[in-house]
């Protein structure tokens, strides 16, 4: 059984979806417990490739695939957990914020995130403070994970920040900043909870912050 | 030394008379700024109010329109190829993309890459102007004869790399590589080679030297690593860099490190902008110093956008002092002076360079 969870593990890390999506099956049918799978192979897994992206091992299409390798795993785990205990972790909003179109670390934050386990509803680019405050009260998130790629709407990322304190919703998440021009004196500034410099970063931050 | 001496000796790693500054672009709106609200200004009277060395880029004398054709796409571009309104030197290909436009701004942005599948291979021959047809040849020819002074002039091109990324996005640029990596070098081929077609008719025209964007890195890194470099995107940027007759600056943001043996494989004279956040000039010019021209690492995340005019003297005069010693260095923004750059900002490097850029 551990030799197979491992053959998951690094068929991800190695973004060898056929293997995976193989794998994954054949210790389904063998017994081995979906949640298993999920919590001892997958996050595992993109945690390697977080690790790996973060110290400059692994590139952005490297991750990108191990990232879908293990996104093909899903719908075949998703009935078997939804039966067992398995739990994800937290809900994450994350977003580009107003006035910036730039997706590219915004998506990698996401990826990274449902790769460890969050569920996470993604609003796109150019999100205004009012659509960040309406999924807050319909989703209930843990986290709200903000990004922004250029000086201009590092304002709009303050200004989403104090939205947020004045609709009262200060104390039922917590607010994630980063991208370029975004730093931990910023963050500190703008009463951010947290402040990360990669998408590894991010989900390390979450992780401390769910435990 | 006149300014196009300046910026040539530099570029060639020689010690000018001073550090030259050259922008890859500055908005117009703040072009307007920095001449007192005027827009009937020729490029010599911005280059002259500044202190700058070189032009290219668009400038409101240039006539309406949009102001820069780095994002257009299918229309517009094909507009401003057969019947061009607006002077402008940029030579770049469209995004083969759906595009959206701030309405406030007017800036427009990628909405939906196009360029996803073989069939949409089709979309290159609806997207991409005639790169023979000649009236903007002709009319930035005109310009050059008049306005042209003393100042060194530049057209922006590009190696295809970033219109490859941008079509195609960045997700599924990474799944075709391992997919269908053939697909992949097609298209950078054939985005390539319409470059280099516009190339060969920029090489008839009293350009100096090309300014050649082609974003390939974030802050954390290159999009690729040297061997995904060497065999998706080396090959194909070739072309294009072989077929530039006359000496050529690279642009890219981000952290090029990775990939940089591979990229001054390609014969660039100079590599800009060295953003702050990603890369070390310090490093670049211990190690590459001897090799290429370095352009730019003036910062842009802080310093000029929310800086004061002290922060931006010292951290010009340390760039002046520093990176310039010996030559082989053109002071620039880390990107480009933006709308949002502070005016006393730039005026503060202004006059830092006019202050301690001599030799």
């Amino acid at each position: 059984m551990g030799s197979e969870l491992e053959r998951i593990k690094d068929a991800v890390v190695a973004g060898k979806r056929d293997q995976v999506v193989a794998i994954v099956q054949e210790a389904l049918n063998g017994g081995l417990s979906a949640t298993r799978i999920m919590t001892e192979s997958l996050i595992p897994a993109m945690n390697v490739v977080g690790e790996k992206y973060s110290t400059g091992e692994f590139f952005l299409p490297q991750m990108m695939i191990a990232a879908r390798a293990m996104d093909e795993a899903l719908p075949i785990l998703r009935p078997h957990l939804a039966q067992g205990n398995y739990k994800k972790k937290a809900k994450a909003v994350v977003g580009t914020v107003q006035g910036d179109f730039h997706d590219i670390g915004k998506n990698i934050v996401k990826m990274m995130m449902e790769g460890a386990g969050y569920e996470v509803i993604d609003l796109g680019v150019d999100v205004t403070a009012d659509a960040f405050i309406k999924t807050i009260r319909n989703e209930s998130p843990k986290f709200v994970l903000l990004s922004a790629l250029i000086t201009l709407t590092m304002d709009s990322m303050k200004k989403i920040v104090e939205a947020i304190d004045h609709a009262g919703l200060r104390g039922k998440v917590l607010i994630g900043v980063g991208g370029a021009p975004v730093t931990q004196k910023f963050a500190n500034e703008i009463g951010a909870d947290f402040y990360a410099d990669d998408a590894h970063g991010c989900v390390s931050n979450c992780n401390r912050l769910t435990a | 030394m006149e300014s196009r001496e300046r910026v040539m000796t530099a570029l060639m790693r020689g010690q000018p008379d001073r550090v030259p500054w050259i922008e890859n672009d500055i908005e117009e709106f703040l072009q307007i700024s920095l001449m007192d609200g005027r827009k009937d200004y020729t490029p010599g009277e911005l280059c002259r109010k500044l202190g700058m060395d070189a032009f290219g880029y668009h400038f409101p004398s240039g006539g309406e329109g949009t102001h820069t054709q780095a994002l257009q796409t299918k229309d517009s571009i094909k507009d401003a190829f057969y019947f061009p309104k607006k002077v402008t030197f940029d030579f770049v290909p469209p995004w083969i993309a759906e595009m959206g436009v701030v309405p406030e701004t007017g800036r427009t942005f990628i909405k939906k890459p196009l360029l996803t599948s073989r069939d949409s291979l089709k979309l290159f021959d609806e997207f991409l102007p005639d790169p023979d047809h000649p009236a903007r040849y002709e009319l930035v020819a005109k310009w050059i004869d008049k306005y042209r002074e003393g100042f060194a002039i530049f057209p922006r091109i590009r190696l295809g790399s970033a219109s490859m990324f941008e079509s195609m996005g960045l997700e599924t640029f990474s799944y075709l590589m391992y997919d269908d990596p053939d697909l992949v070098k097609e298209i950078h081929r054939r985005f390539a080679e319409w470059s280099a077609r516009v190339v060969e008719h920029l090489n008839e025209l009293d350009f100096d030297f090309y300014w050649v964007n082609d974003d390939h890195a974030d802050t954390k890194n290159s999009w690729v690593n040297m061997e995904m470099y060497e065999e998706f995107l080396k090959p194909y940027q070739m072309i294009v860099a072989k077929a530039l007759k006359k000496p050529w600056i690279f642009h890219s943001d981000g952290n090029l490190f990775p990939i940089l043996e591979g990229l001054l494989t390609l014969g660039m004279d100079a590599i800009h902008p060295i953003q702050p956040s990603a890369m070390d000039i310090n490093r670049v010019k211990a190690e590459y110093g001897d090799r290429v021209c370095i352009v730019g690492n003036i910062d842009l995340n802080y310093t000029l956008t929310l800086g004061t005019p002290q922060e931006v003297e010292a951290e010009v005069r340390d760039r002046l002092e520093k990176i310039g010693k010996g030559g082989g260095y053109m002071i620039s923004s880390a990107n480009s002076l933006t709308d949002y750059c502070k005016l006393e900002n730039v005026w503060a490097m202004a006059e830092t360079i006019k202050k301690y850029g001599k030799y």
